[in-house]
């Protein structure tokens, strides 16, 4: 009895009692759900059978019936190009703003401060202020091409199946390059300077310095930044919602859109619940590339 | 309030333990506010019922339930505000665990959802006894759209429709005739090509093609025009309505925004003078009285030939009392009372009641009096969508028929034989 009581307060029976809350935790916030809707993606759910458990199992089927529509695709692909083109630039302007403060001009850090506000705004409001942006006729977007002559006619981003898609990645990138931008921040303020300085003293250009020490020790940052940026891209609706709701004819409808549309417009949350599955499936391959890419990073 | 509460309590002569377990009941009701626990507590003298709606307080449902409790008749009712969008999927659940209110406003193309699966009371035998609600008074549209197999499964709240605005200083200004709105589809393409100034700023003709329920409200109606219907989408007629949408919007006769901008944005560019004309409903007549700086006027939609069917749309939300109710006959009686404030609805909140027995009084507003006659005559041919429990799946192969023509990527004939397909499949 005695023994127990110690291995609790320090040993193995404490250990164990940490590992039981995780995966405790873990498997009533995430675990269970995600059981619940890979359940649901093999049933038939609507309104009236969504507050019981006895619903009809349809085996494959709502799987079946959603490659079957012509829709899947084009939805699979536009959701790949969100993720990259949304993960791209917020990363290479956010590297980009972070290299710039990261020379310490004076007011440098308040500035980099103010960034932040855009990614305190709600994904509502952004929605809302970039679809005065990019509205055809009146938005300020096109008043700027057109009075820079970079083109002749207002381009209609919002309705354009050709732009509406890269409508909504342009106010993504704005949404989430202060996010970027702040965490490689961090990043680079935790690079040593002495390494710097004696590559300096060998005779190391800017871009040798940048390449052989900024981006190796960097590493990690980055993975995690892309392994989030994943992440937030794929949770990002509010924007969907506020500026095209995935139109024109699916032209910016994305997977996350769409589970939503399935579930709570058309109230088929089989549906809705397969498309979270396929989707989660799509995640874990990326995170198993992300984890092993960072496996043989030295960690300090 | 529990001040007024103790003071009533006091009043009664019963004994004093009998008093203290009523204001347990009391407090703990206030608690919970469900109405299966007032159902256990039928010792209590009022009858409660919970209602719940999407209207704010200055639109109807609050202020007549404020009405309806002065009147101290025995039945209080409770009011839940709901959110738009939440309205299904709230009452869904709270009808699936037993919490489902007594009586519910639910927007009129879900109340089929509802009433198929018998969530809703059947209401036909009450509606018969009545002397208040009386099934002739109403537009037959707002009407059809409570009803599903024969039977009566509501009472229509209020209602709405789509008809054209014009911009009569611009039919001036570009040589047509403001006393002549277009009549056909034909006229209304031509005068849109007229008024359609680009280096102005101004398009012909404004009006919704959105990917969502909006664009089906506003589409349907040029089908059922056309002799087409929501089981008959790919009708001849209804191909050629596609068709003229698509003409108008490659000529650019309609801002190419049209396909994701939803009917109060579309109407704003009306009101801005950025558009000649518009079609939508009297929901705007009091922001266009404010903003319109110009001479406008209301036009019946224009029909594919002269002397074709009319048609319209049909918006708005039912009453409906749900099954599980305990007191049935106390919520009819609470929606008869609705219904004898009928007359005022248009008055009192900007609304038009769904009866055609109800002369909307004067406004003293040239220009909105004028509308409203016109929203009237519509009102006449208005057709609900479906009803059919199924009727999202459905709006939605028709949405997606007028956004893969509109943006070329089909033909009309092949969207809409598409959409068909797809509404077959749902249909069974």
């Amino acid at each position: 009895m005695k023994s127990l009581f110690s291995s609790m307060r320090d040993g193995l029976g404490f250990d164990i009692a940490l590992v039981a809350f995780a995966l405790g935790f873990l498997l009533l916030m995430s675990g269970l759900p995600l059981v619940y809707n890979v359940v649901m993606s093999f049933q038939e759910v609507d309104m009236f059978s969504l507050g019981t458990f006895s619903r009809p199992f349809v085996g494959l089927r709502n799987y079946i019936d959603l490659f079957a529509q012509p829709e899947t695709y084009p939805i699979l692909l536009n959701t790949l190009i969100f993720v990259v083109g949304s993960i791209a630039g917020q990363f290479l302007i956010g590297f980009g703003l972070a290299l710039f403060f990261w020379v310490n001009f004076p007011g440098a850090s308040w500035l980099r401060g103010l960034f932040l506000v855009s990614w305190v705004m709600p994904g509502l409001v952004v929605g809302a202020i970039w679809n005065w942006i990019l509205s055809g006729d009146f938005g300020v977007l096109n008043f700027i091409l057109r009075e820079t002559g970079l083109i002749d006619a207002n381009i209609f981003w919002r309705s354009d199946p050709d732009y509406s898609l890269y409508a909504v990645i342009i106010a993504n990138i704005w949404l989430g390059t202060s996010f970027n931008m702040i965490l490689l921040s961090v990043g680079l303020s935790g690079i040593p300077g002495d390494l710097y300085e004696a590559a300096e003293l060998d005779g190391a250009n800017a871009w040798q310095r940048f390449w052989t020490i900024t981006l190796p020790m960097m590493r990690s940052t980055i993975g995690a930044i892309i392994a989030l940026g994943l992440i937030f891209t794929l949770q990002q609706f509010d924007l969907f919602a506020a500026i095209t709701s995935g139109g024109p004819n699916n032209a910016s409808n994305v997977t996350q859109y769409w589970a939503w549309e399935l579930s709570f417009r058309q109230y088929d949350f089989g549906k809705g619940a397969t498309v979270s599955v396929v989707m989660i499936v799509f995640v874990m391959i990326a995170a198993m590339v992300y984890v092993r890419s960072t496996r043989h990073e030295v960690r300090g | 309030m529990v001040t007024g509460m103790e003071e009533c309590l006091s009043q009664d002569n019963e004994t004093e333990e009998k008093m203290s377990f009523r204001k347990y009941a009391i407090i703990g009701a206030l608690a919970l506010a469900t109405s299966s626990f007032f159902g256990l507590n039928a010792q209590a003298e009022d009858v409660t019922l919970t209602l719940w709606s999407l209207d704010r307080d200055i639109q109807p449902a609050p202020n007549l339930i404020k009405e309806f409790n002065a009147q101290n008749n025995g039945i209080k009712i409770e009011y839940r505000q709901i959110q738009f969008d939440d309205v299904v999927t709230e009452a869904m659940r709270a009808y699936a665990s037993g919490q489902a209110p007594d009586i519910i406003a639910v927007d009129n193309p879900e109340h089929a959802l509802f009433s198929s699966r018998g969530a809703f009371l059947d209401l036909t035998d009450m509606i018969a006894k009545s002397s208040v609600v009386k099934p002739e008074n109403y537009f037959p549209g707002p009407l059809a759209s409570t009803i599903w197999d024969g039977k009566n499964f509501g009472i229509p709240k209020a209602t709405n429709t789509i008809a054209l605005y014009y911009n009569k200083d611009m039919f001036k200004a570009k040589g047509l005739d403001p006393a002549k709105p277009p009549q056909t589809w034909d006229e209304l393409v031509e005068a849109a090509r007229k008024l359609n100034d680009p280096s102005a700023n101004v398009y012909g003709l404004a009006f919704s093609a959105k990917g969502n329920e909006e664009g089906t409200f506003q589409f349907l109606p040029w089908a059922q025009m056309g002799g087409g219907s929501y089981d008959n989408i790919n009708a001849e007629g209804a191909v050629k309505a596609l068709e003229i949408w698509k003409t108008i919007i490659d000529e650019k006769l309609a801002s190419p925004d049209t396909l994701t901008r939803g009917q109060w944005d579309s109407t704003g560019t009306f009101n801005s003078g950025n558009a000649a004309m518009v079609i939508s409903g009297p929901w705007e007549l009091d922001r266009m009285m404010q903003e319109a700086k110009f001479d406008w006027g209301v036009a019946l939609l224009p029909i594919p030939h002269p002397g074709a069917e009319r048609s319209s749309a049909m918006g708005d939300f039912n009453w409906a009392i749900f099954a599980t109710s305990k007191h049935p006959e106390e919520a009819f009686k609470a929606l008869e009372y609705f219904v004898s404030q009928d007359d005022k609805l248009f008055q009192n909140f900007g609304q038009l009641p769904a009866r055609s027995d109800i002369a909307i009084p004067k406004t003293g507003q040239p220009l909105k009096d004028a509308a409203l006659e016109v929203f009237q005559e519509q009102m006449k041919y208005a057709k609900p969508r479906g009803p059919h429990p199924e009727w999202p799946k459905i709006s939605k192969a028709i949405q997606d028929a007028i956004q893969a023509a509109l943006t070329g990527q089909m033909s009309a004939k092949d969207a809409l034989d598409q959409a068909a397909e797809k509404i077959k499949g749902v249909l069974g």
